[in-house]
């Protein structure tokens, strides 16, 4: 990880519920990984006083560049979301750990439910240039809140809303339990909100399918040092998102408690 | 540059390199920042609570944002005395700055028997923070850091197993913080360090609960200094012994309020989490300042303080 001063890119709405920041990730600073998170300091001010945390949505190797998916959701993210190009920013990066790939991984399904849609379209990425089969999933409640990006379209995604006004009516849930093809070799991976992943860990499928999330919590640090954004987890009792997640195998994670 | 100004504090028969430390709960063992900051820079860190077992901590969420400010509920999770022993303090007793153990118990014999047990080492831990004002946790805490007796009879306890620099963490949730330093004192203490987090409460109207997973919390960071400042004041008229400040130092003139407020060291806590340069910030600040104004040393700083 590294702290460092770095430039906006570009920061542009895409569709109604979500933006996209591109911000130059030149060296020092280690190349992320699907899964890992970077924390911004939104403001000089001591209001909003703590960084705010935010999944990678991919990495452009040859310019040196690192995406950010994010839904303007508070105070922090409506002034992120009006910082203009050029402008610099203060980043500590990347920080956790990122989605396990194992070497003779044949096969993947991947879910995205709203703002968990960063992580797992870089993830999406990255599977497929190791030519693992992969079937993305993004949930969202109506037409309107599609993503409307290129990066998005080309990934081929299988579209749920929740009223049924665009693919799947359903969540993505109710989209896997009913089409999609989950065997033995199949890992699973999510990102979104809790009920999503706490029902996608729930699913019946083979025993040897696993499931990886990535979790949300209220961080301070962002490092490990506070004890802040504590997980409950079966091993540990708690578990720190920032450290020893935010990415989790789902069997770890003890839903009744979340 | 600087070289001419001292920067060293002493406390009890030691001394400090610098007088800017990281408070305890904001800093981890150290390591956690190894990659953030020069830690060598740094004057003293004040280590997580330290407990006889291990702690798993409260139940999430443990932390909420308030204007200029954070509440938490960590409880105290950490990793136990034996676990901080044979983990945490090799790495720790590898770098140049002072290592002072934060303890915690809920009983004074707990108390003792987490000192008892740092004594075994040989190296590596320069002195004690006695956390008696956590707010955090059912039992002990801020019960006896709110009455005098308790302090006195446990400084005392404490004093008679360690000669190395005691210092007790005092909460700012008492009527009158002259009245526990000086109990303080009186028990032994090398030093007291001032403020603990304030008693705080968020509720969460949409859910009609705590915004924590317990009641109320511990407030910190900008929203607290004034209060901070004004303790640091009274303490150190209070007593002789140095006293450390902190609470919402978030740059060099916040910090220069504490030392001009009769602080003899400063603890930079929640800033960490927003920038972990600011102990080397400060630093660098207050070295400069000193500069300025013609002291020689650092610990000169209160004498220009008209107040
Ligand atoms: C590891 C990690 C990765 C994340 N990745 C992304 C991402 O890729 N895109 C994205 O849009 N968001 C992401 N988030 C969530 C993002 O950090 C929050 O949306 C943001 O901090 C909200 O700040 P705010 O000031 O706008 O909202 P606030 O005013 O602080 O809060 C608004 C609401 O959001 C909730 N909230 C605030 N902070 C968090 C948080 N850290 N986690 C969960 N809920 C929070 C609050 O409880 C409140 O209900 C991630 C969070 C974590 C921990
Ligand atoms: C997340 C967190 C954890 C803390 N844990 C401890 C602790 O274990 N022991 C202790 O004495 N103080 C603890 N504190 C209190 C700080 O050391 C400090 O006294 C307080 O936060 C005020 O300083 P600040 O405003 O600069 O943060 C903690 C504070 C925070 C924010
Ligand atoms: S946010 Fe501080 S330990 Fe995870």
């Amino acid at each position: 990880m590294k702290q460092f001063l770095t430039q906006i890119i570009n920061n542009r709405r895409i569709g109604a519920d979500f933006f996209e920041l591109w911000l130059r990730w030149d060296a020092p600073a280690p190349v992320p990984e699907p899964g890992q998170f970077l924390t911004i300091r939104i403001s000089d001010d001591n209001v909003p006083l703590l960084r705010r945390p935010f999944a990678f949505a991919g990495y452009a190797e040859p310019s040196g560049a690192v995406s950010v998916i994010y839904q303007v959701r508070g105070r922090g993210t409506e002034i992120l979301a009006a910082r203009q190009p050029g402008e610099n920013i203060d980043v500590i990066g990347p920080l956790g750990r990122p989605f396990p790939i194992r070497e003779n991984q044949k096969k993947a399904v991947v879910i995205a439910g709203g703002v968990g849609l960063g992580p797992i379209l870089f993830l999406a990425d990255r599977l497929r240039s190791r030519d693992i089969s992969t079937t993305l999933i993004f949930g969202c409640r109506s037409k309107s809140l599609i993503p409307d990006s290129v990066d998005f379209m080309n990934a081929k995604p299988v579209i749920c809303t929740d009223d049924g006004t665009h693919g799947f009516k359903g969540n993505p849930i109710k989209y896997i339990a009913a089409k999609a093809d989950i065997d033995n070799k199949t890992t699973i991976y999510g990102c979104g909100p809790v009920p999503m992943l706490r029902s996608l860990c729930k699913l019946n499928r083979p025993a040897s399918a696993q499931i990886w999330i990535s979790l949300e919590a209220l961080m301070a640090c962002g490092v490990g040092a506070c004890m802040g954004c504590a997980v409950p987890t079966v091993s540990s009792g708690y578990s720190r998102a920032c450290k020893e997640g935010p990415v989790f195998n789902g069997k770890e994670i003890l839903w009744e408690q979340m | 540059m600087g070289t001419n100004v001292d920067m060293t504090v002493s406390i009890g028969s030691k001394s400090l390199p610098n007088p800017v430390g990281v408070a305890s709960g904001t800093f981890g063992y150290g390591r956690e920042y190894e990659e953030l900051t020069d830690l060598a820079n740094i004057g003293a860190i004040f280590t997580k609570a330290v407990t006889l077992k291990s702690r798993k901590g409260n139940a999430p969420p443990r932390i909420v944002e308030t204007p200029s400010g954070i509440i938490n509920s960590i409880g105290l999770a950490n990793v136990g005395v034996n676990y901080f022993l044979s983990n945490k303090l090799p790495f720790l007793k590898t770098l140049p700055c002072a290592v002072i153990v934060n303890v915690a118990g809920s009983t004074e014999e707990e108390y003792l028997q987490v000192v008892q047990k740092l004594e075994t080492a040989e190296e590596g831990i320069w002195g004690y923070e006695i956390n008696v004002s956590c707010p955090n946790v059912k039992h002990g805490g801020l019960a006896f850091g709110t009455d005098p007796l308790q302090i006195e009879q446990l400084t005392a306890a404490l004093r008679k197993l360690t000669p190395k620099p005691l210092i007790i963490k005092l909460t700012p949730n008492v009527t009158d913080i002259a009245l526990i330093a000086r109990a303080a004192e009186a028990g032994g203490a090398d030093a007291v360090s001032l403020i603990n987090t304030l008693v705080g409460m968020v509720i969460d109207t949409k859910k009609k609960r705590s915004a924590l997973g317990t009641l109320t919390g511990g407030l910190s960071g900008p929203a607290v200094r004034p209060v901070g400042v004004a303790l640091t004041y009274k303490a150190s008229r209070a007593v002789s012994i140095p006293v450390i400040g902190m609470g919402g130092i978030m740059n060099t003139e916040d910090a220069l309020q504490y030392l001009l407020a009769g602080a003899s060291a400063i603890q930079i806590g929640t800033a960490n989490f927003i920038d972990p340069q600011t102990p080397e910030k400060v630093l660098g600040g207050i070295r400069r300042y000193c500069e300025k104004q013609g002291v020689s040393s650092v610990t000169d700083l209160c004498w220009l303080a008209t107040l």
